[in-house]
């Protein structure tokens, strides 16, 4: 028993042609133009937060490899279920990233606008795991041929949630692809406290699955892995635990001081591994990249990024939502909260 | 004009410290850009301003404690003129408008090294005015150190510990050199507060102005270490753990009733020696969080075995912060039982208001010359620092004459007591 290890790009952006993918010129411009999106989109939230415009929120800076080359790799119809740091995944998948802020701005309005097959964010962690699982045995039993993509960190795998999802998976032989980014630290947590063993990937060895460790700051490689268990999903084969090893180049939230906990050095070795660097490289290499394709791309991106901003402010939270849409239809003890709270406003207002 | 506020940036913090102003009056911004860096409880954040302009108004400066929702700065946006921020219904009536030019300035007026005036409302927690109650301390009279002049259990602790302010000693500045960026990654800062920081300025009181002198000494305490072993299981049947720092103590306590001036300290102000005929025993304990003296009251009236269980018990509080402010105050001199961990020899540091201090090291088997044979003996190095303003080195050498005397011939211990 083994895990593998692939990487597809090297972070100078020269490829493996061996194990390039068949993408046209235009898919990997829409790579490119998403990961590129997400940085703008992630950048501008962090802004947004400091100015009191916006709540707790976690960048996923560093995280773009891994979340933009295995969103391209799900189909419409695959469900996605993620944590709470793919941005990337989100605005691939096509939520429109107006949605994606009025939830971190504190409405769960957004999550009534959300396309179909895209499950809500967990805050809490690993708790979407057996969430995933479910929903793929689901898929098997009606013979859909739809498999699941669920994203954890390298803090969730110690969690009793990743133990019972990941078992019921192997046991079931669900079509779920887990997709770990091990970005190295479960908030200061550092990766080698976590667990003992020496990669996250070999874990699904014991549950009776494959795992495989993948570069995740290749978006490349990242897809192909995620491409290849997915069809491996559907046509039968089971589960697969995807390690994508990357960093978190910011804090861990809003919240956090990654200065307390881990070297500045370190986070520079990180910064050169840089995914969306490294896929800007491969580009050039190809013809497709020059400075004023930058230029234009950060452009219109930057645009798009303050249009959606300007929209999520405009956007008037119903407050009756968040009790409308926990359950098909409202509970009575949903339904006397929502009543206490619209007469509670109600009165505010007279007074 | 926009106002750039300071959030809630972490979650659920009510201040956060200026650290520093990354913009100046009249600097031209764009949407986003950092204007302060704040520290909160969390975090360092830098804060960014949500619209383009130009900075009119700076409000506060570096070091602050600015509230959430507070404003940082006034932005005229493109095509304001910068004026004066409008004057507030609360301000007083006769308030002019300032014109931008005259804010720089008042930006340079120094501010005077005195702290402000305390508002008549004390800031401290219920905790520390209890504490303040308990040690009679009238709270409204101490000096906050803490966010927004809060008063704080060490202010309390510190009002308690120097009632009349003697001139502060500063040790001499020294400014680090530039260190480079490649170089800092590999440091860790960690700041210096709580016990470290009383510990640093005691240390420094004391040897900045007492002249320290040191005089080393060996005794033989053969004898001693089999009366120790002999009496060893009788103390733990009693649950007590019989250390040689309770005969040490008993020995001190009966060489200071014969050296008075060791027992002592020096009132500088009126220049005179005060000799105490009471003897309170500091013993030096390492806790995780830096060096506490527990004071054993009245040391020379307990018996061995009281001796060793209140050292015991003392340290174990010390050790988990449970001692209580009286047990850490009163010392009349000090043990320092360095021993125990290591070293041959050390200089230890007078404890104030003492005039000496007496470091105890590990006993160790030695050849020793006895009557022209070499003999294996027990040896305990000792070591004295004492204040040369109030002892010489001939009263010094008497004082660990008798001492070591006790510690050689124990069966001195219990004459000396009955």
């Amino acid at each position: 028993m083994s895990v593998d290890w692939l990487q597809v790009l090297d972070a100078e952006g020269n490829v493996d042609k061996s194990l390039e993918p068949a993408l046209d010129n235009k898919t990997l411009e829409k790579f490119y133009r998403t990961m590129v999106l997400t940085r703008l989109f992630d950048d501008k939230a962090l802004k947004l937060q400091r100015q009191g415009r916006m709540l707790t929120f976690g960048s996923c800076l560093g995280h773009e490899g891994c979340q933009i080359g295995s969103a391209f790799a799900l189909e419409p119809d695959d469900w996605f279920f993620p944590y709470f740091r793919e941005h990337g995944v989100q605005i691939a998948r096509g939520i429109p990233m107006k949605f994606i802020y009025i939830y971190w701005m504190g409405s769960e309005d957004a999550n009534m606008n959300l396309p179909p097959k895209n499950f809500t964010v967990a805050i809490p962690v690993a708790t979407q795991i057996p969430h995933a699982v479910g929903a793929a045995w689901a898929a098997k039993i009606r013979k859909q041929n739809i498999a699941v993509a669920v994203y954890l960190g390298d803090g969730a795998t110690s969690e009793g949630d990743f133990h019972e999802g990941m078992n019921f998976a192997g046991v079931f032989k669900t079509p779920t692809v887990f997709i770990c980014e091990n970005n190295q630290y479960a908030i200061s947590l550092p990766r080698e406290k976590q667990t003992a063993s020496q990669t996250l990937a070999q874990k699904a060895l014991a549950y009776g699955f494959e795992g495989i460790q993948v570069d995740g700051n290749d978006a490349l490689a990242v897809y192909s892995a995620t491409k290849a268990a997915l069809q491996k999903a559907k046509s039968g084969g089971g589960p697969t635990l995807i390690e994508c090893f990357t960093y978190r180049l910011g804090a861990h939230t809003t919240s956090d001081d990654p200065t307390k906990y881990r070297q500045n050095a370190e986070v520079e070795e990180w910064r050169k591994k840089d995914p969306i660097k490294r896929f800007r490289l491969y580009l050039e290499k190809k013809g497709i990249w020059n400075q004023s394709y930058e230029d234009n791309l950060v452009k219109d991106c930057t645009a798009e990024v303050e249009k959606a901003v300007e929209e999520a402010e405009a956007y008037a939270p119903v407050v009756e939502n968040m009790f409308k849409y926990v359950y098909a239809e409202i509970t009575p003890g949903l339904k006397e909260q929502m009543d206490e709270l619209q007469s509670f406003i109600a009165k505010r207002k007279e007074g | 004009m926009v106002e750039i506020k300071f959030p809630d940036v972490g979650e659920g913090i009510t201040e956060g410290t200026l650290v520093k102003w990354l913009v100046k009056t009249g600097d031209e911004v764009k949407a986003d850009q950092a204007v302060a860096e704040i520290e909160t409880d969390k975090a360092i954040v830098e804060i960014p301003t949500p619209k383009a302009g130009k900075i009119s108004k700076l409000f506060g400066k570096e070091g602050d404690i600015l509230k959430v929702g507070s404003t940082l700065a006034s932005l005229a946006l493109p095509g304001e003129e910068i004026r004066a921020p409008e004057v507030k219904p609360e301000a007083k009536p006769e308030a002019k408008p300032i014109e931008a030019k005259h804010v720089e300035a008042r930006a340079e007026i120094k501010i005077p090294e005195k702290p402000p005036e305390m508002p008549s409302r004390v800031l401290a927690t219920p905790a520390t005015r209890r504490l303040a109650r308990e040690l009679g301390v009238d709270i409204s009279k101490v000096a906050g150190s803490g966010p927004g002049g809060r008063v704080t259990d060490e202010d309390v602790k510190k009002f308690v510990e120097t009632p009349t302010k003697p001139a502060e000693v500063k040790p001499p500045e020294v400014t680090p050199p530039e260190v480079a960026p490649e170089i800092k990654a590999l440091e860790e800062r960690i700041p210096v507060k709580g016990i470290r920081k009383t510990i640093g300025e005691r240390m420094v009181k004391s040897l900045f102005t007492a002249p320290h002198v040191v005089s080393m000494d060996e005794a033989d305490v053969t004898e001693l270490v089999a009366l120790r072993e002999k009496e060893k299981k009788a103390a733990e049947e009693k649950g007590v753990k019989l250390t040689y720092l309770a005969f040490i103590v008993k020995a001190v306590t009966v060489a200071l009733k014969q050296h008075p001036y060791l027992n002592a300290s020096l009132d500088s102000q009126k220049n005179e020696i005060v000799l105490k005929h009471y003897y309170n025993i500091g013993v030096a304990v390492d806790t995780p969080e830096g060096l506490m003296v527990p004071v054993i009251k009245n040391a020379d009236q307990k018996s061995i075995m009281e001796l060793a269980k209140e050292t015991e018990m003392l340290a174990e509080e010390a050790r988990n912060r449970k001692i209580k402010l009286s047990d850490l105050k009163g010392n009349t001199f000090t043990i320092t039982n360095i021993g125990s961990i290591g070293g041959l020899f050390s200089t230890p540091i007078i404890n104030p208001p003492d005039v000496a201090i007496l470091g105890v090291h590990r006993i160790r088997d030695m050849p020793v010359a006895i009557n022209g044979e070499v003999k294996i003996r027990k040896i305990l190095p000792l070591v004295l620092s004492f204040d040369h303003r109030v002892l010489d080195g001939a009263q010094a050498a008497r004082f660990m004459n008798t001492l070591m005397e006790h510690l050689k011939d124990p069966d001195l211990l219990l004459v000396d007591v009955m």
